[in-house]
């Protein structure tokens, strides 16, 4: 017998005269309060920076952050309108600019789609996200409810990179981005 | 298997002796955590959210062989590559394949208990290969030589001079380094490892069955990198890690953050589907090893069966007094403190473990942390009882036993004895379990006031 069919009758046999337990409904998703307000504060919470802009205050929180910066790495779904910098690899750029395929409100974080790109989400020192106002699901449940594909990976980033392995001391951008911001975009996008 | 669990009173002196700034850094670090543990219970309706991931649990656990079966096909449609293996013997025959095939001279590692229950890392630098661990806390250790001492902090047993003191060894560093230059100098030296490595190696935190998702949580982004970076990437589960649904992650991922850290999610969550597609980053080939070293044994056992629910948060680390002065060390295996002294002896056998189940005061605190409720002091004293039958442990512990659980049973026996109890003197010959622990210190006294006084008063 292989591995396989041995460790599976190993199972069967110590399930034979254990009850089976039911498994719980999921709960009904209750209605928080306004769900972009909450992500704001989250993310704030979680020690990132969050903002609720329009086309051009998104554009102004680019040269913003650019200032003095050689260029950015993008991910794939960063419309060529907030593409403000020249191109560079994610190993050099100082900034990563994506586009997250949803949000999260009670636990301030941005779903990132491998089909983005992952270099620019994890290696520039500076991570600006980019997400639809609409795109914002109040509930972890509800998001996990509402996807109909799954990528190849996706990342749930709630915050910038930390640790506090040396002396309890909190040291931020350990090996992701120490620097998380974030642009919800108003309107349709 | 070889390993024999320590007689956990007299490693704890020795190392205490040796190392007299461990019980402070341990101590900080454990009340840290539980103090966030605590707020972040306090947000929710933690008994409810508790109650349910147990009954999520045992639903799963009673159900196992369909949804590995079910995990098992989910992977292989993303095209993963799915292996099963008995323990470490089969586990380094599919990890040595790998290696050979892709020339694997260089790996990255995400801190994962399962492998060093395997023993990844002696395998992998016998093979010649350059290991990195590459969490924070895991590196250290491995800079060291060190074992993990807290399943969720590896390294909270280190005091930050001691980092000083290695870094500047090793890397130069000034003897009074910031922690914030130390991180940077590991950045430096794991960045490099990250983009030149050609293997990741990772645990799982959970595996949805139902998606075929690999779930890992992790707050510095290292295991992120390890699992984007190079070309393959190996993945450890133990075969108790599953969750039937896909939305179960909305209960499992927060709870987990909550009980260990007391985040509300943790930092980052990698939910990964498979091997990346055409045209995207990302490794090239995925494989999942399912392990059951010892937990199929666990599952045929009427008693102790409940223990395979555990998300190794470490909560009941954090929440014990024992483990709290020490950390995990004496307790001489990968897994320590209040479900160590539960679950060793089910992976490994009582022969070589049952000195832990006697490593903890009983006090309960562990069951009040645990975010899937499970039942450690009274599988304790499960383990002590077999101890005693089987000849293992001395035989007046088995009357005190009973006595013990009667008395703790009974709120109102438990003030009777604790009052009497502290009317008499303690001559230290009396408390045999206890001698290795006196031995070098004054002798005990008894608190004027009961515990559970103290401990209101406290909370006031
Ligand atoms: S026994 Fe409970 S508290 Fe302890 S590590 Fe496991 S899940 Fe966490």
């Amino acid at each position: 017998m292989d591995t396989r069919s041995r460790i599976l009758s190993r199972i069967r046999q110590a399930l034979r005269e254990r009850p089976r337990a039911l498994l719980p409904e999921h709960p009904h998703p209750a209605l928080s309060q306004d769900p972009l307000e909450l992500f704001l504060k989250r993310l704030a919470e979680n020690g990132a920076e969050g903002h609720l802009l329009d086309e051009e205050g998104v554009r102004r929180l680019l040269a913003n952050l650019a200032q003095g910066l050689a260029g950015a790495a993008y991910g794939k779904g960063v419309p060529a309108a907030f593409r403000l910098l020249p191109e560079l690899p994610p190993e050099e750029a100082p900034l990563g600019v994506s586009r997250a395929l949803f949000a999260v409100a009670e636990t301030g974080t941005v779903a990132l789609s491998s089909e983005d790109g992952r270099k620019a989400q994890l290696l520039p020192p500076v991570h600006l996200v980019l997400v639809g106002e609409e795109k914002v699901y109040p509930s972890l449940l509800e998001a996990f409810l509402d996807l109909k594909s799954l990528p190849s990976a996706l990342g749930l980033h709630s915050g910038p990179s930390k640790s506090a392995d040396i002396g309890q001391v909190m040291v931020k951008g350990v090996h992701g981005p120490g620097r998380l911001v974030v642009a919800v975009l108003q309107g349709t996008w | 298997m070889g390993v024999k669990a320590k007689l956990y009173p007299k490693e704890a002196a020795r190392l205490l002796r040796e190392k007299p700034g461990v019980r402070e850094a341990v101590t900080g670090a454990t009340l840290h955590f539980e103090q966030g543990r605590k707020k972040a219970y306090g947000e929710i309706d933690a008994e409810a959210w508790r109650e349910r991931a147990k009954r999520v649990k045992d639903h799963l656990l009673s159900h196992l062989d369909h949804y590995l079966e079910l995990a098992e096909k989910r992977l292989r449609e993303k095209g993963v590559q799915v292996h099963w293996a008995e323990g470490p013997e089969e586990a380094h025959r599919i990890l040595r394949e790998v290696v050979a095939r892709h020339g694997v001279k260089r790996a990255v590692k995400a801190k994962s208990m399962l492998t060093e229950e395997l023993g990844v890392n002696p395998l992998l630098e016998s093979l010649g290969v350059e290991v990195y661990e590459t969490d924070l806390g895991e590196y250290l250790i491995q800079l060291l030589g060190e074992p993990p001492s807290h399943i969720v902090g590896p390294a909270i047993h280190l005091a930050l001079s001691e980092i000083q003191r290695l870094f500047h060894g090793r890397f130069g560093t000034p003897l009074d380094a910031s922690p914030e230059a130390l991180a940077a100098v590991a950045r430096k030296v794991l960045r490099e490892a990250f983009l030149t490595a050609e293997l990741g190696i990772s645990g799982a935190n959970f595996l949805v069955a139902e998606t075929g998702t690999l779930a890992l949580m992790e707050n510095e982004g290292n295991i992120r990198l390890s699992t984007s970076l190079p070309r393959v990437h190996v993945a450890f589960v133990g075969i108790e890690k599953l969750l039937p649904r896909l939305a179960d992650l909305a209960l499992f991922l927060p709870l987990t953050a909550r009980a260990a850290t007391g985040q509300r999610l943790s930092t980052y969550v990698s939910l990964i589907q498979g091997p990346s597609r055409e045209e995207e980053e990302g490794p090239k080939e995925v494989h999942v090893v399912l392990v059951d070293h010892g937990r199929t044994t666990l599952l045929h056992d009427p008693e102790a069966w409940e223990v395979l629910r555990c998300l190794r948060c470490g909560a009941c680390l954090n929440a014990c007094p024992v483990y709290r002065q020490t950390g995990g060390h004496p307790y001489g295996y990968v897994y320590s403190g209040p479900i160590g002294a539960v679950l060793d002896p089910g992976l490994l056998g009582l022969e070589d473990t049952y000195p832990l189940p006697y490593a903890s005061t009983l006090c309960g605190a562990c069951y009040e942390a645990c975010p899937v409720k499970i039942p450690i002091p009274k599988l304790l004293l499960t383990w002590r009882n077999r101890a005693v039958e089987r000849g293992l442990a001395p035989t007046w512990e088995k009357g005190a036993i009973k006595a013990f659980s009667q008395v703790m049973q009974s709120p109102s026996l438990y003030r009777l004895f604790s009052k009497a109890l502290r009317g008499l003197p303690l001559p230290q010959d009396l408390l045999p379990l206890l001698k290795a622990w006196t031995e070098g210190r004054g002798p005990l006294k008894p608190s004027p006031k009961p515990f559970h006084e103290l401990w209101q008063e406290l909370e006031e």
